[in-house]
């Protein structure tokens, strides 16, 4: 059995599956990161010194496929892939097709992975620092069950533009000083104490906006759960109103769409006949009943 | 009045539209550039309201006061509904604000007609205009047009919004005429025609500035007048022939406060939407005609999705060799979709496929089952009646609870 370390790096995990694979290691002899208990009747030993003779040809597509797979964080993170890496070599390409057993396991995970850059993508949340030194001018904590911020992040610096940000999870955390892009696989604690410290006045606007383009007489909070998970809920700042709202929709009377604020405002029709612009608006935007 | 009641008021008058894409949009970026927002052709959704909607835009209206007496809308002119106007900054600062904070990928802005059409119009263009022109901002931006509108005010309209959209609301003039006595669907066509032509003058030159990168879109009503199904699909296919148009939304008719008598109380079936949505569905992607679906008058079938209401009707079609079909017929069997099909026939060069293989390619195999042959696999139900087969398929409801207010 062969026990190898790879630090959570694809690049070295890559270089390590390359050096087994030219002395033709099979994948139930060897393991990563202590994936598996070492085996009762083998005693644990590393790679060979010298590149083995076995050379193999694997398709274009299959690198990036590995690598969007080895960002997911589960078991055999990275024996599976060395499992596909070697029937693919060994000429049995059906490994990276989504209709086989391994292939269809690989195709799950970056399928997984994919989503969490989204949701990633989706629900984090800036905050505004009002007075900002030259550090962040926003800053965002977010949990992803993935390894996926390294690569996810890189969206928000073509959304931001020159704008300084940073993103602080419980493992890693990233800083865009307007110009480059700083990755730690350890995020500083003080970027985290940064990243949830803070306040933002929007989101009172932002949980006003929520709670009234929501329609109570359509409420069906199964398919809201299904695109946006529960434990994303407590990062929202909108997150806490769900179950206030469909308490609301559900118990109240709630017959038509309009929002009980809405609904206990005075109201104002129009005089007028069709055509005629009787209806004008004060210039301050507002109504008198 | 304050910023966030005006918001609160014109954000529960801009929700009886369906539409929140943000996708569509070219490849836009502000890295090491002034300005804010980019876009990738791909929508996000950045949350879900507990009615299972995607919140992907600031969607507002600038003002619901409105000179136009619709019936299903809310904030016809008689209607005792607060009103409120934002003026054209204000949208501005939200607009920014919001998509700053990743609250929204961009602004959906639509409007009561006040003053005349033209006018109206104009103030969103002035929206636009700003978000673009002066905030450099790389966002999506959805716009409505008015159809009234001077063409001219629609062109200016396009050259800064991703998208435009015209509502058909109902899908017949005569419906219009009962509904919506200042509508006509002779304008609302023209001003789809407007988009259009922008569009065409604008297609194959690559230097040419952008219209409306992501199209244009509509949305009918459904459930406020007696129109059926086949009437509003056989619509909706001549007007993605006749426009070209991106999407036609269904918008299942909301109950409103202060009802007037000439819609309904009640709200109809949810599903009939859903129904629709799956059939608008089928002939976008999937090469199918309204006639297909539906071929005489009528409503589509609540019971089973249109796809296998369309194989329950062509058994002499199935059962279908999955090893040696065409792939668009391979696509039509229930429980198949376009992704799954394209993985099918990759497998199929490798190797035979077998009936495990499609569980792990995760078709819905309760639907398939009866349609597919396979290396290993021929259905037991091949000899079996559409009658009996669909009545082992419908889609029972969950039992309910009765409400405690009725």
């Amino acid at each position: 059995m062969i026990c190898l370390e790879c630090d959570g790096l694809f690049s070295q995990w890559r270089q390590q599956a390359r050096w087994l694979l030219s002395h033709q290691v099979d994948p139930s002899q060897v393991s990563w990161n202590g994936e598996r208990e070492a085996d009762l009747f083998s005693a644990p030993h590393g790679l060979p010194a010298e590149p083995g003779p076995f050379q193999s040809r694997i398709p274009q597509a299959l690198p990036p496929l590995l690598e969007s797979a080895s960002q997911y964080l589960g078991e055999q993170r990275w024996s599976l892939l060395y499992e596909v890496l070697w029937r693919v070599s060994h000429g049995d390409r059906t490994a990276m097709l989504a209709g086989d057993a391994i292939g269809s396991e690989l195709h799950r995970r970056t399928k997984q992975v994919s989503r969490e850059a989204h949701h990633l993508h989706a629900f984090l949340r800036f905050v505004e620092r009002p007075e900002a030194d030259d550090g962040p001018a926003y800053v965002a904590w977010h949990e992803p069950a993935h390894d996926i911020l390294e690569r996810a992040a890189v969206h928000f610096v073509g959304r931001m533009g020159r704008q300084r940000w940073l993103i602080a999870t419980p493992r890693d955390g990233v800083f865009y000083d307007g110009n480059t892009l700083h990755y730690e696989r350890a995020c500083p604690p003080a970027w985290a104490d940064l990243a949830r410290g803070q306040g933002d006045s929007t989101h009172a606007l932002w949980r006003a906006y929520y709670a009234h383009t929501f329609n109570p007489a359509r409420v069906n909070p199964g398919i809201m759960q299904g695109h946006m998970p529960t434990r994303f809920w407590k990062l929202l700042p909108e997150g806490d109103l769900i179950p206030k709202l469909v308490a609301q929709a559900r118990h109240g009377k709630q017959r038509d769409g309009q929002a009980q604020a809405v609904a206990l405002r005075a109201g104002k029709a129009i005089a007028g006949r069709p055509g005629l612009p009787a209806a004008q608006p004060a210039p301050d935007g507002t109504s008198k009943p | 009045m304050e910023l966030i009641d005006k918001l609160s008021i014109l954000a529960d008058a801009a929700k009886y539209d369906a539409s929140c894409a943000s996708s569509g949009a070219p490849k836009r970026s502000s890295e090491g550039k002034g300005g804010l927002g980019s876009a990738n052709g791909i929508g996000i959704c950045h949350s879900y309201t507990p009615d299972g909607r995607c919140v992907s835009l600031l969607k507002v209206l600038l003002t619901n006061f409105c000179l136009y007496d619709c019936q299903y809308c809310v904030n016809r002119r008689s209607s005792n509904v607060p009103r409120a106007r934002f003026n054209p900054e204000e949208v501005v600062r939200l607009t920014l604000d919001f998509y700053r904070r990743n609250y929204v990928s961009g602004l959906f802005l639509s409007s009561g007609i006040i003053r005349s059409a033209d006018y109206t119009m104009e103030q969103l263009v002035t929206v636009a205009r700003t978000l673009r022109e002066v905030h450099e901002f790389r966002g999506y931006i959805h716009l409505k047009a008015i159809p009234d509108a001077d063409p001219r005010l629609i062109e200016q309209a396009g050259q800064y919004a991703d998208r435009l959209s015209v509502n058909v609301e109902l899908p017949t003039g005569e419906s219009l005429r009962v509904l919506a006595p200042e509508k006509q669907l002779i304008t609302i066509h023209q001003a789809m025609d407007t988009i259009h032509q922008g569009q065409q003058a604008v297609a194959g030159e690559a230097r040419a500035p952008e219209f409306i990168p992501a199209g244009q879109s509509t949305q009918m009503i459904i459930g406020a007048d007696t129109t059926d199904d086949s009437t509003i699909l056989r619509s909706a296919e001549s007007l993605y022939g006749n426009f070209k148009l991106k999407r036609v939304y269904y918008s299942a008719f909301s109950p409103i406060p202060d009802s007037p008598g000439s819609v309904p109380l009640a709200p109809p079936p949810l599903l009939r939407e859903h129904r629709l949505y799956q059939a608008d569905f089928l002939l976008r992607g999937y090469g199918y005609q309204a006639n297909e679906l539906l071929s005489g008058p009528g409503n589509l079938a609540l019971d089973i999705d249109p796809k296998l209401a369309w194989a329950l009707e062509h058994r002499d079609m199935f059962p279908l060799d999955l090893n040696r079909a065409e792939p668009a017929m391979i696509a039509r069997v229930p429980g198949i979709g376009i992704r799954t099909t394209k993985r099918i026939v990759e497998l199929r060069r490798q190797r035979r496929i077998r009936y495990a293989d499609l569980a792990r390619l995760r078709c819905v195999l309760a639907k398939a089952k009866p349609f597919v042959v396979t290396a290993d696999y021929h259905p037991p139900q091949a000899d079996t009646s559409s009658q009996a087969l669909r009545l082992a398929m419908v889609e029972r409801p969950q039992p309910q609870q009765l409400g405690l207010w009725g």
